[in-house]
């Protein structure tokens, strides 16, 4: 509110000032048109005369409105009728048609002056009216910005705490097993009387030992996340085969696949690859654990490898449920799991929401593209990755 | 009771279920488990369990439901297993008439504790009292028709409410009572969100009650959640 009175006084103080300047410009440019016409008196006629005067006061309204206007006016009356209504230098008037003149000049300088300081009065109006819409319009900007700046940190909190509850629970299940194992072997060891049979006791102890080495994984998972999102994923590149890659991923990952039938394409002649094989390899183990966890048993689960635009192009292919078209890119994001955050309805159980995050991560830092596609058939789901060969440092490690 | 009880585990994680099965049969129970509500509901009504401990977090259906299930049919003590953040709900479902809860990750001692009591609970629940008028729980000795209560001999006198409240303490000794479940008892409705009603007439019973109300033996604070009383 005080800045719009500020705004208005300044305009106001900037007006006087230029009406001063208005004045002075009035008395100044009659008297020029005055001294300019003066020579030639015997030449020109007093309607010529009176359009020159009436040329100061238009340009007078035009630049500083009514008031100098009319000031404007009278100088130029009493100028035209004292220099150029004979008798000359007099303000008495010989012939009466002249004062028909005078009147005219007077009456038509006084509304072409008042016309056009309206018209500027308006056009200044219009201009302030827009230069304050033009600043409303900037501090609503100004507070949608800051809006949604604050809505999108509290997002990206909101995100933070969610993730924190997923990786938190992830590490507290095995736990909860592990606890409930030992404190069972305790319980016995205390109380003989509730002995457990040799087989009940192995169980315990394979849970306790299946469930440690899940909290590892699931810590390594994260430690690798982390430096993936830190871009401190560290590469350790050698020349190596496809074939080699695959089918070690292939035995890492048999206990899983034993009941689906697993075929392999790799076309024939692919160039050795300069990745990190451990790496890659980890990548299609992914791949193929997920298709195996997400499609049913006894299905096919194809793993393809192609030369693709001088890349490597690999493909593992399931035929389950398939991941629906609006996850696909979300899938990669890391703890999303699509049977419990997509409305994927599963009696599976789900994995840690890692896996694909950290085989983006893996191909991004190798330059290459993941992404899922529809299966052949419509069916299921194919993860395809390319792969850069990484030669291009080959000159520096030809192979050996 | 001759027959070993039946205790039904519902929890999707397949770990957990092989523990508790095989710690819950060593000390006797006869189990079953489950991987989700669905299941778990499917097994309750064919096979009549004495006991549900349930997860809350499950595909299918949620502990939730499934205690909301269960309890629609039958007063068997339920126990839920409730992992850290999961408070929220593991008051609702002590709302919707759980007994009692367990955080994960627990040791099974703790968890055979609770459920040998929910089990004792439930067996004295089930046999009726022919016509007594008096209530007799450990310490405490309560004649409802002349309300004279005695704690450990000594005589105590009670208002109207703290009355009420404690009879409604000593019918559901050992269970969790949620703010919600007291409030409604013994105000009704209207009042389950007077939190401060509670704190005021517990403060007041303990006071009375307990031999040393700072640190009380009978009236246990569970906290967030609301009492569980001890005879």
């Amino acid at each position: 509110m005080s800045a719009l009175l500020r705004y208005n006084r300044a305009v106001a103080d900037r007006s006087w000032s230029d009406k001063r300047l208005g004045y002075l410009v009035s008395f100044l440019c009659t008297a020029a048109v005055t001294a300019l016409l003066i020579p030639f008196r015997e030449q020109i006629n007093s309607t010529t005369t009176a359009l020159a005067y009436l040329l100061v006061v238009l340009f007078i309204a035009l630049f500083w409105g009514s008031g100098p206007a009319l000031v404007a006016s009278v100088a130029g009356v009493l100028c035209f009728n004292f220099f150029f209504l004979p008798p000359f230098y007099t303000l008495s008037i010989a012939h009466s048609e002249n004062w028909i003149a005078l009147v005219a000049f007077f009456t038509t300088a006084l509304a072409v002056g008042q016309l056009s300081a309206r018209e500027k009065r308006r056009a200044e109006e219009a201009e302030r009216g827009e230069r304050e819409i033009e600043r409303l319009y900037q501090e609503l900007q100004t507070a949608f910005q800051r809006a949604s700046q604050a809505e999108a940190l509290k997002q990206s909190e909101r995100l933070k705490s969610a993730l924190l509850d997923a990786v938190t629970h992830d590490l507290r299940t095995p736990l909860a097993s592990i606890k409930a194992s030992i404190t069972t072997l305790i319980d016995e060891a205390r109380a003989p009387e509730f002995a457990l049979d040799k087989e009940s006791r192995f169980e315990m102890l394979q849970v306790i030992d299946e469930e440690s080495d899940r909290l590892n994984r699931f810590i390594s998972g994260l430690i690798d996340l982390a430096r993936i999102d830190a871009g401190e994923l560290q590469l350790r590149r050698q020349w190596g085969t496809i074939d080699e890659i695959i089918s070690t991923a292939l035995a890492r990952a048999q206990p899983l696949t034993q009941n689906h039938d697993v075929e392999v394409k790799i076309e024939e002649e692919l160039p050795a690859v300069r990745v990190d094989e451990r790496a890659v390899s980890e990548v299609v183990y992914t791949l193929v654990d997920n298709a195996a966890k997400y499609s049913p048993p006894g299905k096919k689960i194809s793993i393809r490898a192609s030369l693709f635009e001088g890349m490597i192009r690999m493909a593992v292919e399931d035929h389950g449920e398939g991941v629906p078209v609006g996850l696909r890119e979300r899938v990669f994001d890391k703890f999303f799991r699509a049977t419990r955050d997509g409305d994927v309805r599963t009696r599976r159980p789900s994995g840690t929401g890692m896996g694909l995050a950290i085989a983006k991560g893996i191909v991004e830092a190798h330059n290459g593209r993941i992404w899922i596609e529809s299966a052949t058939d419509g069916q299921g789901t194919r993860v395809v990755f390319l792969l850069p060969i990484g030669d291009e440092e080959k000159s520096v490690s030809s192979v050996a | 009771m001759n027959e070993r009880p039946r205790i039904l585990v519902v929890d999707d994680e397949p770990q957990l279920t092989r523990v508790l099965r095989t710690g819950l049969k060593s000390r006797g129970y006869d189990v079953r488990a489950a991987a989700d509500g669905l299941s778990g509901f499917e097994t309750f009504t064919d096979w009549h369990p004495d006991l549900v401990i349930t997860d809350l977090a499950m595909p299918e259906m949620d502990g939730l439901e499934l205690c909301r299930r269960v309890r629609a049919v039958s007063p068997v003590p339920i126990i839920v297993l409730s992992a850290k953040g999961e408070e929220k709900t593991k008051v609702e479902a002590l709302d919707l008439g759980a007994d009692d809860y367990i955080t994960k990750p627990f040791g099974i001692d703790e968890l055979l504790a609770r459920v040998r009591a929910s089990l004792r609970r439930a067996a004295t629940a089930m046999t009726p009292e022919p016509e007594s008028t008096v209530l007799a729980a450990g310490d405490f000795h309560i004649d409802l028709e002349t309300r004279h209560v005695t704690v450990a001999g000594r005589e105590v006198h009670l208002t109207p409410k703290e009355f009420d409240l404690l009879v409604y303490f000593v019918k559901h000794s050992g269970k969790v009572l949620t703010h919600r479940t007291l409030l409604a008892a013994i105000w009704g409705g209207n009042y389950v969100e007077q939190n401060e009603y509670l704190r005021v007439f517990v403060g007041n019973l303990r006071k009375k009650l307990e031999p040393d109300p700072s640190s009380p033996r009978y009236i246990l604070t569970e906290p967030w959640i609301g009492y569980r009383f001890n005879s």
